[in-house]
């Protein structure tokens, strides 16, 4: 070896020496920039593109099909008297009329009234995977196409890289494997990528029908006489094998993460059979989701966990079901703090949570008639850029209503900054570059 | 006249000796390639899909393929997921369940390691395994040998999630 030869690799070595104890292993260089503002956040995406007047402005049906109806379906999270004819958004009693039941309230206290509401805020974008992909990367990158990756980094990976959080502290539930939505818990850029990718599950495919004929009958392994010689020899291999950053096929746990939800899902095959599993009282898909996100509050206690919901965009055909839908939606999120609250004593009273739809609806009809008579309602224009959040929690504002009808503020991609605040790390996804440019926290709209 | 004939015939024949085809020097090359048929660094870059890569498995663990739609639910559960190689490990357990898995027998593997190993690499990643990979494998399964849990399942369970399996 050369003399110069040695003398660059001798610094390379010496340098990287230097460095890798900070980088590893939670891949964080530098401190945390803020003091964090709790230990956990839940962001709940209310979704499937929600009607600012059918919602928060609380007309029910007389913004939408013109009759004398108004009042407050959503009110777990919204105070307000709810309707007082034309019920139709609750549940169906055996001989009743569709949706004549409501249902009973979760919280005692609105979200509105424990939190903060930001009552007029604006979305990225009117469709589905674009709004989805401003709320987990905060760009306003709108064209995003379907079946590919985010271009910009998610909230995960910034939560994974400046927070150093392990795989299974960052999770994604997503309600369907539609949408692309399995692609959203991790970007293609590459300082980000896999290797900052959150978990996620689609439980009512891993844990529906589907997932119990494929994984419900597998082997469990003694941990240390099967599974370790298992690992030693896929360590091995892969060691050989050299995969590349960007031909990693998904996300990557550490044996003993792989270990621990490996037992999750047994667990929960368990616990569905034996009817053990949280669930909200009045059940959907979307309530599903959200007891299956729960179990993964219960289990990991997760420092960040995004959970979607999209059963309301039945709108385009059936508005009656998009009430009904919107009513169960605004049950299971009260569900979820109810249980955060009460039923996970690690994060009772350190958690926040956060939600938004994704986009809004339109403002005029479309030509189709429900069982009802009643319109259905798209989305794509500037009124579905239209939408409301809130958040709720520690150290966030109570009673606080920021915003109206009349003075919007507040970007959807405000979501993903705010959270870098609350976990810590806020000026380091700032000073990325990579959201947009007039995303702030909400705590700085305030 | 005979010994005439036969004269001329011997000088002709001496004469054709002294001019006969000489076998050439240089290599001759037939337009075939060399290939290595089963060698240690076969270049796999290309990601088997979700369908291909059960589709090659079952029919690697069971002696028969599965049926389309079954694939098809598989894939939808590998969607569901965010770690496809731990997925692929509950599903491969699920597997490893069944009654109609066909596996070596245990003595198989500590009797004829080395033929094991060098099946197992074939079987798995179409290919013989290196002197290093080998020695390492019979060490590992040496050393293994007092564990009654340690047994080929554990190993085609180790090749069946590892990465090289996931690409082609």
């Amino acid at each position: 070896m050369k003399r110069r030869e040695f003398f660059k690799k001798a610094a390379t070595i010496t340098a990287g020496g230097i460095v890798m104890p900070y980088l590893l292993p939670t891949g964080r260089l530098f401190a945390k920039t803020n003091a964090p503002l709790a230990e956990h956040v839940v962001f709940v995406i209310f979704g499937g593109g929600l009607r600012q007047q059918d919602s928060i402005l609380q007309r029910y049906l007389a913004d939408s099909q013109g009759f004398n109806s108004e009042g407050n379906i959503l009110y777990n999270i919204l105070d307000g008297p709810p309707p007082s004819s034309k019920i139709a958004y609750g549940t169906t009693p055996s001989g009743q009329s569709s949706g004549s039941q409501p249902i009973p309230k979760i919280l005692n206290t609105s979200l509105e009234s424990q939190g903060t509401i930001f009552a007029e805020m604006r979305a990225i974008s009117g469709g589905h995977y674009g709004g989805l992909n401003s709320l987990v990367t905060g760009g306003n990158v709108a064209g995003q196409g379907l079946k590919v990756r985010p271009i910009n980094p998610t909230v995960f990976e910034y939560a994974r890289r400046f927070g150093g959080f392990k795989a299974t502290d960052v999770w994604f539930i997503g309600n369907s494997i539609g949408n692309s939505l399995p692609l959203l818990n991790s970007s293609n850029h590459p300082d980000f990528g896999l290797p900052y990718g959150a978990n996620f599950f689609a439980p009512n495919t891993t844990f529906g029908s589907d997932g119990t004929a494929a994984l419900s009958n597998a082997k469990v392994y003694h941990p240390q006489e099967e599974l370790e010689p298992v690992y030693a020899m896929k360590n091995f291999l892969d060691q050989s094998f050299n995969i590349k950053k960007g031909d990693m096929p998904g996300i990557k746990n550490t044996d003993e993460e792989r270990t621990q939800i490996k037992d999750f899902i047994a667990n929960t095959f368990i616990r569905k059979s034996t009817g053990q599993l949280p669930m909200p009282p009045v059940n959907s898909v979307d309530g599903t989701t959200m007891g299956y996100a729960a179990e993964v509050l219960r289990v990991f206690k997760p420092k960040l966990l995004v959970v979607n919901m999209s059963n309301i965009d039945g709108c385009h055909s059936n508005f009656t079901g998009y009430l009904q839908s919107m009513h169960r939606a605004d049950h299971a999120l009260g569900f979820l703090w109810d249980y955060i609250q009460n039923q996970i004593p690690e994060m009772s009273g350190n958690t926040i949570m956060m939600y938004v739809p994704e986009c809004g609806r339109n403002l005029k009809s479309n030509p189709i008639l429900d069982s009802n008579d009643w319109y259905g309602y798209d989305h794509g224009d500037s009124n579905s850029l239209r939408v409301f959040g809130g958040m709720v929690g520690k150290n966030i504002p109570q009673k606080l209503r920021v915003g109206s009808e009349t003075n919007p503020i507040g970007k959807v991609t405000d979501f993903n900054l705010t959270i870098a605040e609350i976990l810590g790390y806020k000026s380091e996804v700032q000073s990325s570059g990579i959201i947009d440019p007039e995303a702030r926290s909400l705590f700085d709209r305030i | 006249m005979n010994t005439r004939i036969s004269k001329i015939l011997i000088v002709s024949l001496f004469c054709m000796l002294l001019v006969q085809c000489k076998k050439e020097e240089d290599d001759v090359l037939y337009q075939v390639v060399n290939t290595v048929s089963h060698g240690d660094n076969l270049k796999k870059d290309k990601s088997k899909t979700n369908i291909e890569f059960h589709s090659i498995l079952s029919t690697n663990l069971f002696q028969k393929p599965s049926s389309i739609g079954e694939l098809s639910r598989i894939d939808r559960v590998l969607q569901s997921c965010g770690d496809r190689t731990l997925i692929n490990e509950v599903v491969i357990g699920n597997y490893m369940n069944s009654p109609n898995v066909i596996l070596p027998t245990r003595e198989r593997m500590i009797d004829s390691t080395e033929k094991f190993i060098e099946e197992t690499y074939i079987r798995f990643f179409i290919r013989r395994p290196t002197e290093a990979e080998k020695t390492w494998f019979t060490n590992f399964i040496n050393a293994n040998k007092s564990n009654p849990l340690f047994r080929p399942e554990l190993v085609y369970t180790a090749f069946a999630t590892s990465d090289e399996y996931m690409f082609y």
